[in-house]
């Protein structure tokens, strides 16, 4: 019954979605976003969730993986499938100058990285022969057609995305579930015993780290490809920071799917409802979705909706 | 060159004044609650635009704009307060989120109202330069900023020493449960921390409007910059906030004088990560380290 379900669902994703809204590129182009908010979300999530580290500058993966497969792309000659898996793996990289952060914890390493964010995006608005400075890079090469399906359009594109968010979703599910998974939840509630009994909690927090870079990379550099173009203020925006943050609470950044949903509803409320009423300070509305989120239920609502249904359950046995 | 360079100094001295006043009020809730409010630099915005818009629509001077600041940045403050005491799980990561959450809502909010201009003051004599020993130029306002914020740090320095609620904000900070078992109330004086933060935050926005420009995104930069301060000084003293505070001013000044303005926040931001990784307690012996 679960299988049949899943795979109605994946139908529906892959193909119902694309017949639906291929029409309508306008619609299908804010899904697409909300799928990259949403791949962001997940990779924050994972880190919040896994590593127990909140953090506020993960707009600085992003913009190191597009930058770094846009540049790949254009300069090197590399193609753009594996160029963007390259431009995850210089996310990655990134993040490994952020190691000594991980010693911090709570507000100093999400500040730590909020400076590391800050800059980044100096530095790739200084380094104008490779990045193209405040000017931006134009023309960056499209998605293929592979297989008679052109990649490089809109409905190309969410495919591309939504495979990329299935991926990030399943992989932070395998960790969760792996033995890793279970020590890092170990050092969740508490990280000195845990090391005591041989954890290498350090370890862990790293390779969480760089996985959460990774994945935020890798949806940077699809970003970057998916629309062609790329400047350091709007490749390295708070945008990438706010908003998965706002979609990972808002649907339970310690679910798979929270994130998902969540970014899935934030976005698309927020450009199809808030957007038109408050034209400029709409993200106000993501504000107060946070602080609601946090006061009311702050492990999202993706749990509370389960515990609803599955006490709904109990009742009627 | 060393006309150039006393003149950077100088004016990084005085704008270290007014970072000062930011940075304190964030390390007095810290002290108390164990909370960084991402608010706190929207409160010094609130209490800029408050002025501005008494400037721009009754032609009152920002100064006697002030009390009617500190009512509605009080009153805001406040609310983070009673917000903040409400959360009961995770209190750390859930405390970071509500306030940047809540920073989100007042960065928005200026927008809203206000839109994305930059304004200053339009009163001519806050703009006026004074010249000191014949090479060192100051803008009127700065002069004031600096005294001013002096002066309130001084007398909350006093405060913090000598009063026996001064006392208490401080006991709380040391060792909760001792200071509430030695009869201190600490909703009461979580509650005066605020407070005390919202005089700051207040004072430091009358200032920045009338020594600088404001617009909606500083906020955020100031919340960050305090934190830095904060981080640099070792939380939990005053004096290193101070000189914190000014070493950041004055390498803030000689990167935009020898090296380009669009690399001042870099040389803050490099400094604090330096700090952070080489003495996680600070520069002036916090006596609790930062880190784990």
């Amino acid at each position: 019954m679960r299988h049949i379900l899943l795979l109605a669902a994946l139908v529906v994703a892959y193909a119902g979605v694309p017949l639906l809204f291929g029409g309508t590129p306008y619609i299908l182009g804010l899904i697409v976003a909300a799928l990259t908010i949403a791949g962001i979300a997940v990779a924050w999530a994972l880190l919040g969730n896994l590593g127990g580290m909140v953090s506020f500058g993960h707009a600085a993966f992003f913009g190191v993986g597009s930058y770094g497969s846009a540049v790949l792309s254009m300069k090197l000659g590399v193609p753009v499938f594996p160029a963007v898996l390259l431009g995850g793996l210089a996310a990655a990289l990134a993040s490994v100058a952020m190691l000594p952060a991980l010693r911090l914890r709570g507000p100093y390493f999400a500040l730590a990285i909020l400076a590391y964010a800050h800059i980044f995006q100096i530095l790739a608005t200084e380094m104008t022969p490779i990045t193209g400075g405040a000017g931006g890079l134009l023309s960056i090469p499209r998605f293929p057609v592979l297989f008679g399906l052109d990649l490089g359009g809109k409905t190309g594109g969410y495919v591309i995305i939504l495979t990329i968010v299935l991926l990030s979703a399943l992989a932070y599910d395998a960790v969760r579930r792996s033995a890793w998974g279970l020590a890092l939840k170990a050092m969740h509630d508490t990280e000195v015993a845990t090391r005591v009994v041989g954890v290498p909690s350090t370890h862990l927090k790293a390779a969480m780290l760089a996985l959460s870079a990774f994945i935020t990379g890798v949806v940077g550099a699809f970003n970057a490809h998916f629309i062609s173009f790329l400047e350091p203020d709007y490749a390295f925006s708070s945008t990438w920071t706010v908003l998965p943050i706002a979609a990972a609470i808002f649907g339970g950044y310690r679910t798979v799917w929270g994130p998902v949903l969540g970014a899935l509803a934030i976005y698309l409320l927020d450009q199809l409802l808030f957007k038109p009423i408050l034209p400029h300070g709409h993200q106000m509305v993501l504000g107060v979705l946070l602080c609601a989120m946090i006061l009311l239920s702050p492990g999202g609502l993706l749990p509370a909706l389960r515990r609803r249904s599955t006490g709904e359950r109990h009742a009627h046995a | 060159m060393i006309e150039l360079t006393l003149q950077a100094l100088f004016s990084g001295l005085l704008a270290g004044g007014y970072y000062a006043t930011v940075a304190v009020g964030l390390a007095l809730v810290f002290g108390t609650m164990r909370i960084i409010n991402l608010a706190h630099g929207e409160l010094v915005l609130l209490s800029a635009y408050i002025a501005y818009a008494a400037e721009s629509r009754y032609g009152l001077n920002p100064v006697m704009a002030i009390p009617l600041a500190l009512l509605v940045v009080g009153t805001v403050s406040m609310i983070v307060y009673a917000l903040l005491s409400r959360i009961r799980q995770d209190r750390e990561i859930n405390s970071l989120i509500l306030t940047f959450g809540i920073g989100i809502i007042m960065t928005n909010g200026i927008l809203t109202i206000w839109a994305a201009d930059i304004h200053s003051t339009t009163n001519p004599w806050f703009q006026d330069s004074l010249v000191i020993a014949d090479t060192l130029f100051a803008m009127n306002a700065e002069i004031v900023a600096f005294v001013g914020g002096l002066a309130l740090m001084a007398a909350v320095y006093w405060w913090l020493n000598h009063s026996w609620q001064g006392r208490a904000v401080r006991a709380l900070s040391s060792n909760r449960n001792a200071a509430t078992l030695m009869g201190v109330n600490p909703r009461q004086t979580e509650i005066l921390s605020f407070l005390i933060a919202a005089l700051l935050a207040t004072f430091a926005g009358v200032a920045i409007y009338t020594g600088k420009t404001v617009f909606p995104a500083l906020g955020h930069v100031l919340t960050v910059k305090a934190f830095i301060i904060t981080v640099l000084a070792g939380m939990g003293s005053i004096h290193g906030v101070l000189i914190g505070a000014v070493m950041i001013g004055i390498i803030e000044s000689l990167t935009v004088t020898y090296l380009s303005a669009s690399l001042q926040e870099l040389a803050g931001m490099l400094l604090f990560l330096v700090v952070l990784f080489v003495s996680p307690s600070g520069l002036f012996g916090g006596r609790r380290a930062l880190a784990r």
